[in-house]
């Protein structure tokens, strides 16, 4: 059964045919392919399909697309403004916080939605938001250094 | 960009925009979905399949049975890196639930899969075997009635299979005479360890796009660690020659292991074969669950010991689940069996280790290659013979440690051995010793502390190719995979400091067999090392055109000339010099290629397993300090700490991380990670059941420490695997320490901890009653 739907994606509409059983990981790639939304489990424990929808990170696996029309949403692709990365992409960098990079995009959009919750967010409460986003490569400890070097520049402070 | 220093990712970019291209983002014109029609039986002949109302369903295109195979001449229907026993899909048997029995290719994937569906297959179920006890029991049923051989390149492997067995392979080793040590010995401790099987969990999946034109040249684009190794089968499977064949590899979204040797290559070119169309099989994660895991295996360990701590004999009788195809593990229980001695210096030891089939899904290579499982064995076991001979841990390690000029288990002296030195700075890191104050009155507080010695596949060949294009800039051509362990970065810092290149002027061409030389296997914790130094002769080479041809140009004697800094300049007068775009132009060099080849050396005797295993060692320590709740059996790892030898390191944040993702493995490993089956079913096929570390489970105070050799002619030692193995003993020495109850399997989980701690307390009842 097909639906026609309109998507707000990276701050454009965009009207699409889909399936009414297909996911949001599944338009989203397979309609729009935006390759940043991943799938490693399509059962929501890893993370690697995650988007901000109205600025919540989501796992996009979980979703059918008629459940966020009319909502804001964000991938990876629309992270950087006016072609300059983000601050929390600059930090991953600089701190690699990653090695095969498949998860990436899903702990940045979520590192993105902790910090403008929780501004002054301690390394407990980081772990804790960060929890539903699996590294397989184990790049947690330089993943920890690149969200508070992001924090620490994103709070005005200076490099330490 | 120099060698040695924390240089970032020269792809990062990429990486963290979401932009990195992975097979899985691949997509050609007319390509067709592949889904897989999976036996849901252990072990079941195939009578008959009917896929008459599968191909009437719109949009299938072609479907794949084992009877295509067997009556197509132009192919082979079977495949395999050591033995050819694996059908593209079954050719005659269902070997474990999974097993591909048939596979479709159609428009989309919704089609491919109601096309599933339709398919009619009738099957006659076997007894089926899941353990090495059931499969060599008498009278087990055959998962392989006959040993499939096949001519292999692999030389280091000696194969011992015959038909009318489970057994796979035996690997023996023989160093002295154990029976004489045994008799010196004042003590003798027979205990037995054993590991689950579990799995890589890469987060992307097996996949795979291929196609074929009809003068059989086959593309095939793939998530494959060994290229080479694929484009090999991939020849052989069409009776083509290897140069027909092309396969290419873009960035992996993980490894590990679980993409060595062919995997889902065959089928997917297959279904392009036989529908001339394009083809691309994504696994889903029930599916790659199943596709390779890590070895079940069951170790006894038998140690004689002096009445002053001193070894001086250990025998290791070792059954590695294989399930029910070879893949890699008449090899893997090779140095799997020969490492399962330890880091220690006994002068008698016997090894036996067997690679049996059963009727599970196929084992194969895992990050530590065999190591971990032998690992868990004997450093568990040294802390229990340090107990019952009333020696500290530590200091009975210390005393048998192998080293300078001493001799491992292939009689081979080790180079750099490294292992008190690694240990006693792991043990200082977690205040070894020291006791601390635990969190509340049910927790107890525990330290253990490990170590491991591991090799890297030896013989073994790497070459690369570096071109300079005429503006100077240079193109380096390997087939190393770059699947997150920074090879290209580490191949970037050594080309940008060999000719003073800046990182801009450098590109890293990724795999592909049309274009980049040959290398054996991105695995094995060899790239930085194997394909390094190849990547540095290729550079000598190109250095010694461009000194050719700008002798002539600078009139000074080639050997005069030095290559810095991105220049050609007469050694000692830099300012009669030229770029390198101005020697390649003036001297009409077009391009100029720098060939290099690098070749291990070395090999074991086939009945002693004496030689040269491997070409140098890995070694690390582990140490660690855990919290246990007495009430509840929950183990919390409070702090997590990993010594290795690096050699020269290339470039230490890499390095760290890398190493910090061993550690975050071998926990995983530890505590959490087991396949669970139920009549041959996995029971808990998908990340909700089978768990993996997250954030949550890593330990705040996790530590990687980097020794290293500051010789000028230190060679670089490869890390991506060395930090697993000593984790898991540790964890269980540590929870020993604290609780005094001792696991001898894996995973150590709560309830397996609480489990022991009753059964502590109801014999210490017993005992006082």
């Amino acid at each position: 059964m097909k639906q026609t739907i309109v998507l707000r994606v990276n701050g454009q509409d965009h009207q699409l045919e889909v399936k009414s059983y297909h996911t949001l990981l599944w338009v989203l790639r397979d309609h729009l392919k935006l390759f940043g939304v991943r799938e490693g489990c399509g059962v929501g424990m890893c993370g690697a399909c995650t988007a901000l929808i109205d600025g919540h990170p989501v796992s996009t696996c979980l979703l059918f697309p008629a459940q966020v029309q009319g909502k804001e949403i964000v991938t990876i692709e629309g992270l950087a403004e006016n072609g300059d990365l983000h601050p929390i992409q600059e930090a991953f960098i600089e701190r690699t916080g990653f090695q095969c990079s498949f998860c990436t995009p899903g702990f940045i959009l979520t590192t993105k939605a902790l910090l403008e919750e929780h501004p002054n967010a301690s390394e407990e409460e980081i772990r804790e938001y960060l929890a539903g986003n699996l590294c397989r490569c184990g790049s947690y400890v330089k993943i920890m250094d690149s969200v508070k070097l992001a924090q620490q520049r994103l709070n005005g402070g200076k490099d330490s | 960009m120099t060698v040695g220093q924390s240089v970032r990712y020269i792809d990062a970019k990429e990486r963290i925009t979401g932009q990195i291209e992975y097979v899985l983002n691949m997509e050609l014109p007319g390509m067709l979905y592949a889904k897989v029609l999976r036996s849901p039986f252990p072990h079941a002949r195939i009578v008959e399949i009917d896929t008459s109302e599968a191909e009437k369903l719109p949009g299938v295109f072609t479907i794949l049975t084992g009877a295509d195979l067997l009556n197509d001449p132009e192919v082979r229907a079977r495949f395999g890196p050591v033995y050819r026993d694996q059908g593209i899909v079954a050719v005659d048997k269902a070997r474990f639930v999974g097993d591909a029995v048939a596979a479709v290719a159609a428009i989309d994937l919704d089609t491919a899969e109601e096309a599933l569906d339709l398919i009619y297959v009738e099957y006659e179920e076997l007894p089926a075997v899941f353990t090495p006890d059931e499969a060599l029991a008498p009278g087990a049923a055959l998962v392989h009635e006959k040993v499939m051989r096949r001519e292999t390149s692999f030389a280091d492997i000696i194969l011992r299979a015959e038909d009318g067995s489970n057994i796979g392979n035996h690997f023996k080793l023989r160093k002295g005479d154990v029976e004489i040590g045994f008799a010196e010995a004042d003590h003798i401790f027979e205990d037995t360890f054993s590991t689950p099987a579990s799995q890589h969990v890469t987060m992307e999946p097996h996949v795979c796009v291929a196609q074929v034109d009809n003068s059989k040249n086959v593309t095939c684009w793939t998530s494959t660690q060994t290229p080479y190794i694929v484009r090999a089968q991939l020849a052989e499977t069409f009776k083509a020659p290897q140069s027909q064949v092309r396969v290419i590899v873009p960035t992996l979204g993980g490894g590990y292991g679980a993409k060595t040797y062919p995997k889902i290559e065959p089928l997917t070119a297959m279904l392009a074969y036989k529908s001339g169309r394009p083809v691309k099989l994504t696994l889903t994660r029930a599916e790659d669950l199943i596709s390779i895991t890590k070895h079940a295996a069951t170790i006894r360990m038998k140690t004689g010991i002096k009445a002053d701590g001193t070894i001086v004999a250990r025998e290791v009788e070792s059954y590695w689940n294989a399930g029910a195809y070879a893949d890699i593990s008449p090899r893997l229980i090779k140095n799997g069996g020969y490492a399962s001695p330890g880091p220690y210096k006994i002068p008698h030891v016997k090894v036996d280790s067997y690679a049996v089939y059963t009727n599970l899904p196929p084992a194969g290579a895992f990050r530590g290659y065999g190591v971990a499982q032998g690992a868990w064995a004997y450093e568990t076991q040294m802390d229990m013979m340090a107990e019952r001979l009333g020696i500290e841990p530590l200091e009975f390690r210390m005393k048998n440690f192998i080293g300078k000029g001493d001799t491992f288990a292939t009689g081979e002296v080790v180079h750099e051995p490294m292992f008190s030195t690694l240990t006693q700075a792991s043990a200082d890191w977690i205040g070894w010793g020291k006791s601390s104050t635990p969190s509340n009155g049910s927790k107890r507080r525990g330290k253990g502390v490990t170590c491991i010695i591991k090799g890297t596949v030896t013989p073994s060949t790497s070459a690369a190719l570096m071109r300079l294009n005429p503006d100077g800039s240079c193109t380096v051509l390997t087939s190393t995979v770059e699947m997150g362990q920074g090879s290209k970065t580490v191949f970037t810092q050594m080309i940008g400091e060999a000719f003073g290149l800046p990182p801009e002027k450098i590109k890293i061409v990724d795999p592909d067999t049309d274009i980049t030389p040959y290398d054996l296997t991105t695995s094995s914790s060899r790239s930085t090392f194997s394909m390094g130094t190849a990547l540095m002769m290729a550079g000598e080479d190109a250095k010694q055109q461009l000194r050719q041809a700008a002798s002539d140009l600078l009139e000074a004697a080639p050997e005069d000339l030095e290559v810095v800094d991105g220049l050609v300049q007469v050694k000692g007068s830099p300012e009669r010099s030229l770029t390198l775009a101005q020697v390649i132009s003036k001297g009409r060099l077009g391009t100029v290629y720098g060939n290099g080849t690098f070749t291990t050396k070395g090999g074991i005797d086939p009945e002693t397993g004496q030689g040269i295993a491997s070409v140098h060692w890995h070694q690390a320590a582990a140490a660690a300090e855990v919290e246990v709740d007495i009430e509840t059996g929950k183990v919390d790892i409070l702090r997590l700490q990993t010594s290795l030898y690096t050699g020269k390191t290339i470039n230490p944040i890499n390095a760290e991380l890398q190493s910090e993702g061993s550690v975050i493995f071998g926990q995983g490993k530890a505590v959490l990670e087991e396949m669970l089956y139920d009549n041959g079913q996995m029971i808990n096929a998908n990340l909700a059941d089978y768990m993996v570390p997250s954030f949550l489970d890593v330990p705040a105070d996790l530590g990687v420490a980097l020794f290293e050799d500051h010789s000028p002619d230190a060679e670089a030692h490869g890390i991506g695997e060395t930090t697993l193995p000593p984790v898991p003993p540790a964890i269980g020495n540590a929870i020993y320490n604290a609780v005094g109850v001792r696991l001898q399997h894996l995973p150590i989980t709560p309830e397996k901890v609480l489990r022991a701690l009753r059964e502590k307390e109801q014999n210490k009842a017993e005992t006082a009653s």
